[in-house]
């Protein structure tokens, strides 16, 4: 099946033309199947932005093929099944809330009949009934992040490029984007999703893909990334110090708690802990798999990234 | 209809932005201050040893349709210009380009939104002539199309000309070099007083230069019984093909460059 987001040895350099140029990309290569919710994720800077905008067709990669359901960026057939919603969203600040959606329903090629029925229902799922002749230029950041969603939906996309979708949203708002992304999810929709709330991503994102100063770190099912990695904890009642020293050496952390000592150990060590902590006289209470949190993997990825420059 | 739409557009964020709004009162105020000697003329006519006094009140006209006519030249240049840079500036440009419309179809939107406001600004600047006239007590010879068709395609040659410099370069550059252009286009124009430049550098200038003669400022502004009047109908044929066709190669030129260039700022 042909996926919905092709990168193939992508790179991109800015201001390469006058002295020392900066590599945004660096031969990225991915794919996006189509259904998938996919989390875009790397530090401020790491080319996140650049890599939408390549995706989108404003920016023009130096090399490499990027394909966007099956059609190169920028093409229109591409565009009408794309919802879009860009960082630091702009919009027309002279147009009320009403009026940006008919001009991009028309701009999207939805006939008045199709246009008249999304415009209400968007514009009251984005929480901005009441505020139809306001002027965008007097919106909070959360009303214009909220109706950059809405647009985005009016053309009922197949992908949805999402960067930064719950920046300036607060608890409530992101709660509701994640609604509607979990809803969109349900619906088999592609979401391509740029985000630093990764305790968020976590909870609908199928597949991450982590960037870090234009390369690719890491890629793959989440699932699968927090499983790789993944700790046994065993909890003791207690643990003599020189067994806390044996388990030390054999790659174990300790951690000690006021309900006991925890020993977090590798999945394939737990046997031999356990018996080693029987042996020694150790009460074992519990034992539970401990696993990685998305923000663990993208702080210790992140890490082993900067020390391997 | 979505080159339609984006037009609309365009010409209402023209009609929203304040720089505008400034030069446009001023310039009006300037025009006012400048309907005084107008008024002065029809009020002295008639009275004893005075000339007559049509061709002062039609010079005068002229003089003010001729300086209105130069302020809309600078207008659509800088409107031109600065029509896809304030959008790619703002980061609007990414919503409306995310939609499927071509680049093309985007820069023709902004290029007829360009020409709404310059076809605004004719025809209040006909009005104001008939009503200048009016006030002085003569009437405008030529016929209204003139009036309206010609700068019309001037200020269209303009705008193609200043966003095809403004899709490789800031806007103020290409400003400044559509500022250089107009005067270069008034040395050279045939009869104009520059001494100092050899004859080879002016027919040069005047063989280059997007709109000398038929199309220059002098001519289809000149309101008396002059030359527009006396002119062929193949003529203004020639003229206005020869502007449209500048004006179209411009254009061409300048969507091929807009649709090779990067929409957000490095």
């Amino acid at each position: 099946m042909r996926p919905a987001i092709e990168f193939r040895g992508v790179t991109k350099q800015y201001g390469s033309g006058s002295g020392e140029g900066v590599t945004a990309l660096a031969d990225v290569s991915f794919a996006v199947a189509a259904g998938e919710v996919c989390g875009f994720l790397g530090p401020n800077g790491a080319g996140k932005t650049t890599c939408i905008n390549t995706l989108m067709g404003f920016l023009f990669p130096d090399s490499g093929e990027v394909g966007v359901l099956g059609y190169p960026p920028g093409d229109v057939r591409a565009k009408s099944q794309i919802g879009f919603v860009p960082e630091n969203f702009a919009f027309h600040p002279f147009l009320t809330g009403p009026k940006l959606l008919r001009l991009h329903a028309v701009l999207a090629g939805l006939d008045a009949a199709a246009a008249g029925r999304r415009i209400p229902e968007l514009f009251a799922q984005a929480q901005l009934c009441g505020h139809e002749d306001l002027r965008i230029g007097k919106y909070s950041r959360g009303m214009v992040q909220r109706l950059g969603i809405a647009q985005a939906l009016l053309n009922d996309p197949q992908l949805l490029v999402l960067d930064e979708p719950t920046s300036g949203l607060d608890p409530a708002g992101r709660r509701d984007v994640r609604e509607i992304l979990l809803a969109l999810k349900s619906m088999g929709k592609t979401v391509f999703l740029s985000s630093h709330i990764l305790a968020e991503l976590e909870q609908f994102a199928d597949r991450v893909i982590i960037i870090d100063h234009g390369r690719l770190i890491r890629e793959g099912p989440l699932a699968e990334l927090l499983d790789r990695g993944g700790r046994v904890a065993i909890l003791v009642d207690s643990l003599p110090e020189e067994m806390e020293k044996l388990l030390a050496d054999s790659g174990a952390a300790i951690e000690r708690g006021g309900q006991g000592v925890r020993v977090l150990v590798d999945p394939v060590l737990k046997r031999e802990a356990v018996e080693r902590l029987w042996a020694a006289g150790c009460d074992v209470v519990s034992m539970n798999p401990v696993r990685n949190s998305l923000e663990d993997l993208f702080l210790t990825l992140v890490s082993d990234a900067e020390k391997a420059r | 209809m979505r080159i339609r739409a984006i037009a609309f557009l365009t010409f209402s964020g023209f009609l929203r932005n304040k720089l505008m709004i400034f030069f446009v009162a001023l310039f009006a105020v300037v025009v006012l201050l400048m309907m005084t000697p107008l008024m002065l003329f029809k009020a002295q006519a008639g009275a004893p040893g005075m000339p007559h006094t049509e061709s002062m009140v039609l010079g005068l006209i002229g003089s003010i349709m001729s300086l209105l006519s130069g302020f809309g030249s600078l207008l659509a240049a800088w409107a031109a210009a600065d029509a896809v840079w304030s959008d790619i500036r703002s980061g609007t440009i990414l919503a409306v380009l995310a939609r499927p419309v071509r680049r093309w179809e985007f820069l023709l939107g902004k290029f007829l939104g360009v020409q709404l406001l310059m076809a605004a600004y004719v025809l209040m600047m006909l009005a104001l002539s008939y009503l200048l006239a009016a006030i002085g007590g003569e009437h405008i010879h030529p016929a209204p199309w003139l009036l309206i068709v010609y700068p019309l395609l001037r200020y269209a040659l303009y705008s193609a000309l200043a966003m095809l410099l403004a899709s490789v370069m800031h806007p103020i550059v290409s400003f400044a070099i559509m500022l250089v252009i107009m005067v270069l286009e008034t040395i050279a124009a045939p009869g104009s007083r520059a001494p100092y430049l050899p004859a080879w550098l002016k027919a040069g200038l005047y063989a280059v230069l997007p709109s000398p003669d038929l199309l220059s400022e002098t001519r289809f502004l000149t309101i008396t019984e002059a030359s527009l009047k006396r002119t062929p109908a193949l003529n203004h044929l020639t003229a206005l093909a020869y502007g449209l066709d500048w004006t179209l190669v411009f254009f061409l030129l300048a969507a091929w460059l807009f649709s090779r260039r990067s929409l957000v700022r490095d």
